[in-house]
């Protein structure tokens, strides 16, 4: 994430400054993220998703003077983000529709960047561990599938990928440690 | 339309955005300050002795400019999206802190037997009621100024500017105001301020959206 913000807030400056190829990036970047963001948040209702990513895109666009280069550019994307999701839940609300506790649930959430950090922790971790638990873990762990199918996809059988997943998670378990020390 | 539609669209918008923040915000607070002049002259007219009361009325004006001037970095602040208030909540307890010790002072070096008559001003203090009246032409302009910021935190947003917008009607009541008693303007200027933070943070969640 820390890339990203070094990343976006290169492309937002100069867009800034009249580069208008930079700021077409910085506004596909921006919707990437964002896409991702607003239907994590909105997944009753993915065709919301798009209009308030439209309606967000806009706001960063029309006040992209006011932001302030001495502070991070994706919390400012994020809280125009957040902003337009209380937003929107608020209208419906309004309307007497309910706001389902899945999508209500999400706003919770602390960080956008946590969730991203802990996936990308665990593919780097796994990617520490021989094929056979590897591809064990990710069916039957990540993914939930039953042990079964995951030997059959595999072509090991049960007992092997059992085996597998109970050794591997002990691998994994150490490595954690290992890394929080 | 499709998103990709929208960004080539708003990619060729290059337009240099509007006028800068400094000048839309003093054009904000002195344009409420002369409005909420002239609607004191309108209404209540000024005090008869303000010749004579000048040095008063600058302390008084000057008093509640410093309470507008402290509130104003935490709503910048809030008008951005994504700002921490940080030490701008401070400054706002230190404000309070120099009123509590303004009034104290006043009041403990006075004769006992007119301590009250000191802080309550010899009536009802109006300045409570009028003060809120006088900053509403502010709030209106703050208002429109800081829904461009695209402020995400509309409640405490709608109070710090509530309180911005009071002191400076204030500074229009002080022309009016016949009471010179430091205790009673360290307070009742301030809790006018403070009710016009409460009605702010109300009317913020409201007006603010965008």
């Amino acid at each position: 994430m820390i890339e990203a913000e070094t990343h976006l807030k290169a492309l937002m400056l100069r867009g800034l400054a009249g580069d208008a190829g930079a700021h077409r990036a910085f506004l596909t970047a921006v919707s990437g993220n964002l896409r991702a963001f607003l239907r994590a948040r909105l997944r009753t209702a993915p065709e919301d998703a798009e209009d308030l990513l439209q309606e967000t895109l806009i706001a960063i666009h029309t006040r992209r003077d006011t932001y302030d280069p001495a502070y991070p550019v994706t919390a400012w994307i994020y809280a125009i983000a957040r902003y337009r999701l209380i937003d929107h839940w608020r209208r419906r609300q309004r309307r007497g529709e309910h706001i389902p506790v899945e999508d209500a649930r999400e706003l919770f959430t602390a960080s956008e960047d946590e969730a991203v950090d802990a996936r990308r922790d665990v593919t780097k971790l796994l990617a520490m561990l021989p094929q056979k638990q590897r591809d064990s873990i990710r069916l039957v762990k990540l993914e939930g599938v039953s042990v079964k199918d995951a030997a059959a996809q595999i072509g090991l059988s049960e007992s092997d990928v059992k085996i597998s997943t109970h050794r591997g998670m002990k691998t994994l378990m150490r490595l954690m440690a290992e890394a929080e020390t | 339309m499709k998103t990709d539609d929208l960004i080539d669209a708003l990619a060729r918008d290059s337009e240099t955005p509007r006028t800068g923040l400094a000048p839309r915000l003093a054009f904000a607070l002195i344009v409420g300050l002369l409005l909420a002049t002239g609607l004191l002259l309108a209404f209540f007219g000024m005090r008869p002795d303000i010749g004579a009361a000048r040095m008063m009325v600058m302390m008084k004006a000057g008093f509640a400019a410093l309470g507008a001037g402290v509130v104003l970095p935490l709503l910048l602040q809030l008008a951005k999206p994504g700002r921490a208030p940080g030490w701008r909540i401070a400054a706002i307890g230190g404000f309070v802190l120099l009123c509590a010790g303004v009034v104290a002072a006043a009041l403990l070096g006075g004769d006992p037997s007119e301590r009250f008559e000191l802080w309550m001003g010899g009536a009802f203090p109006w300045c409570v009621v009028i003060i809120p009246l006088l900053a509403t032409p502010t709030a209106a302009l703050l208002g429109w100024l800081v829904r461009d910021l695209a402020p995400t935190r509309l409640t405490m947003t709608g109070a710090a500017l509530g309180a911005v917008s009071g002191g400076i009607g204030a500074m229009a009541y002080a022309m009016y105001c016949p009471v010179d008693s430091a205790a009673f303007v360290a307070t009742w200027y301030a809790v006018a301020i403070a009710l016009c933070a409460v009605i702010g943070a109300v009317a913020g969640q409201k007006l603010l959206r965008w």
